[in-house]
């Protein structure tokens, strides 16, 4: 059953421009061109019961904005959405009880009193079973590893450690849905893995849906098994990730290192070079001359160490967002 | 959101204002300096006869001076700033996914900011009233100062109103930073908490009767200080109620209209 439907929804924003300069300044007191920028540009997806679905795109793709509006913060300027049957922007509090919002760049928690402050207000603010709660809370600490941080004033926490108290205010009441809004955005690889590891977790145990927007193609492949990839606000995929890749599916890349330096013009007859110094190279080959280039350069060169890999996920996403820009204009 | 939960947000007003010792001991002497200084204005205004007070006696300016500047401070705002910065960079998101009302939310947390300074202004009021009262030989009656009490959660809530209104005009205009310090400077004055609006004639009386802002101030100051009847109290009571329920009125369509046009900015 389908969660989330949003049918040709569209966000516009008016914004006016100032020419450089003082002079520009001053002509901006007087007079305004006002300019509109479509943020979100007709589009229309729908999301399953418990599904975990990847927003990806380019910074100003749309993703947030997209985010923004199925959560009710935002009035779209034409479309339709449903969540779990409710308009978002009527804001009604049976909705808002549903669904909770991460976002990494803002927060939620009161900064200058601990996060569990906070969390007893969202008790009452979501009318959450005091007994249940407290189950809640515990499980979550102890899923998280926070327990002995719950008494620590908000703004003398890490980023890694705000984040991970972020969540826990945001799931207390138990969404049946979660949108998280670039949840990882500038934390350290070890607390990247603990977010990206619990939120997989929660979703797998709790069936509850996650709408995920991230730059990190880790975060996605590891949390959701399907992605839209929006650019100019607009829907250019949707589908596992994995398929992003089989644009490229027909390339290898070899990865090679010889005992000797390397000659460039025999390299460059047996595939495109990308990457090259006097020893290493990394060559782009047709899926169906590997065999073929892999003989000639065992044959023909000292070869130390070879690796043959697939193009990288990132590579296929960077194509989307490209062939997307140039349909754009 | 139930009761509870308004009482859990004040409650929490109130630690935050309590979190920094050295901000908060400050904030609460850092009121009475005005108030000392006007009281040493008048004493040489009048002790060279260069006051002209429509009719206030020494004796009642100060008392004024004392209960106005405490008054004012009571219901003092500043919450504004917060309100419009929550606008133009996007803080308001946090409050338009709960359900929780925004203005309500606001009200809970300025009560609660204002609780610990409140409850200190009050015993400094009455220890400065009951010397007050001994060197200046005034006597009010207990009732006028339950009407006073009265006056004051009224005006409290007026100012929010006001205020809240005021703040709310930055889903319109994106800076509004300049218009607070401005109005807030204006307020204090046509309110009444500098010196009584009547010493500057009838027309300045009849102006505070009408606007709002004598409502947050000078009106509970003369409910102390014996210069208004019982009548005249309980018109003031009903005109103060009548102005809280057309600002919220006001804010409350302003909030409608204007989270149409937010932006919602920052990721």
């Amino acid at each position: 059953m389908a969660v989330i439907e949003a049918e040709q929804l569209c966000k516009q924003f008016r914004y006016s421009t100032k020419a450089k300069g003082l002079q520009g300044t001053l002509h901006n007191l007087f007079e305004r061109q006002k300019l509109t920028k479509t943020a979100v540009d007709r589009i229309s997806f729908s999301v399953e019961e418990g599904e975990a679905v990847g927003l990806l795109g380019p910074n100003g793709a749309g993703k947030t904005t997209t985010l923004k509006m199925l959560s009710g913060i935002l009035y779209p300027t034409s479309g339709t959405v449903r969540v779990n049957g409710f308009i978002p922007w009527e804001r009604r509090p049976e909705y808002q009880r549903q669904f909770a919002i991460v976002m990494g760049q803002k927060s939620q928690l009161w900064p200058d009193l601990p996060a569990v402050d906070t969390f007893e207000l969202n008790r009452r603010i979501y009318r959450i079973d005091p007994e249940e709660y407290r189950r809640t809370l515990a499980e979550l600490t102890d899923l998280l590893d926070v327990g002995p941080l719950l008494q620590v004033q908000v703004r003398r926490l890490s980023l890694g450690e705000r984040m991970k108290m972020e969540l826990i205010a945001a799931l207390l009441h138990r969404p049946a849905i979660l949108y998280l809004d670039e949840p990882t955005i500038g934390l350290d690889i070890l607390s990247q893995r603990a977010i990206r590891d619990f939120l997989r977790y929660y979703n797998q145990q709790t069936k509850t849906t996650i709408l995920l927007t991230s730059h990190y193609t880790a975060d996605i492949e590891a949390i959701c098994p399907r992605s839209i990839i929006i650019n100019h606000g607009r829907v250019v995929f949707d589908g596992p990730l994995a398929q992003v890749s089989e644009v490229f599916g027909h390339k290898k890349l070899i990865s090679l290192r010889s005992r000797q330096d390397l000659d460039p013009q025999v390299l460059a007859s047996l595939g495109l070079v990308r990457e090259f110094t006097s020893n290493t190279a990394l060559m782009e080959v047709e899926r169906d001359q590997l065999e073929s280039c892999l003989q000639q350069l065992l044959g023909r060169l000292p070869v130390m160490d070879l690796d043959v890999k697939d193009i990288p996920i990132e590579e296929g996403i960077a194509y989307f967002y490209q062939r997307s820009g140039e349909a754009a204009q | 959101m139930k009761l509870s939960g308004y009482g859990c947000i004040f409650g929490m007003g109130l630690q935050n204002s309590m979190v920094y010792r050295a901000d908060f001991f400050l904030s609460l002497f850092s009121c009475l300096f005005p108030v000392i200084m006007q009281v040493y204005l008048w004493t040489a205004l009048y002790r060279v006869g260069a006051a002209d007070t429509s009719g206030y006696t020494y004796e009642q300016m100060i008392l004024y001076t004392l209960l106005a500047g405490i008054t004012s401070r009571i219901v003092s705002t500043g919450f504004e700033l917060e309100v419009a910065q929550d606008i133009k960079e996007g803080g308001l998101n946090k409050y338009l996914v709960k359900p929780v009302n925004y203005a309500g939310y606001y009200f809970a947390r300025f009560l609660g900011g204002k609780a610990a300074p409140v409850g200190f202004l009050l015993a400094v009021t009455a220890a400065v009233l009951a010397g007050a009262s001994a060197v200046l030989q005034i006597r009010v009656e207990p009732l006028r100062w339950v009407l006073y009490g009265v006056s004051v959660i009224l005006a409290l809530a007026l100012n929010f109103s006001l205020f809240f209104a005021i703040a709310l005009l930055g889903f319109w205009l994106t800076e509004i930073r300049q218009l607070f310090g401005t109005i807030s400077i204006v307020v204090m004055v046509i309110s009444g908490g500098v010196f009584p609006l009547d010493i500057f004639g009838p027309a300045a009386a009849v102006l505070s009767a009408v606007l709002p802002f004598g409502y947050t101030t000078q009106f509970c100051v003369n409910i102390v200080s014996g210069r208004l009847g019982m009548q005249e109290i309980g018109t003031g009571f009903l005109v103060q109620l009548a102005w809280i329920a057309l600002f919220t009125a006001l804010h409350t369509v302003m909030w409608k209209r204007g989270t149409r046009r937010y932006t919602a900015v920052g990721g």
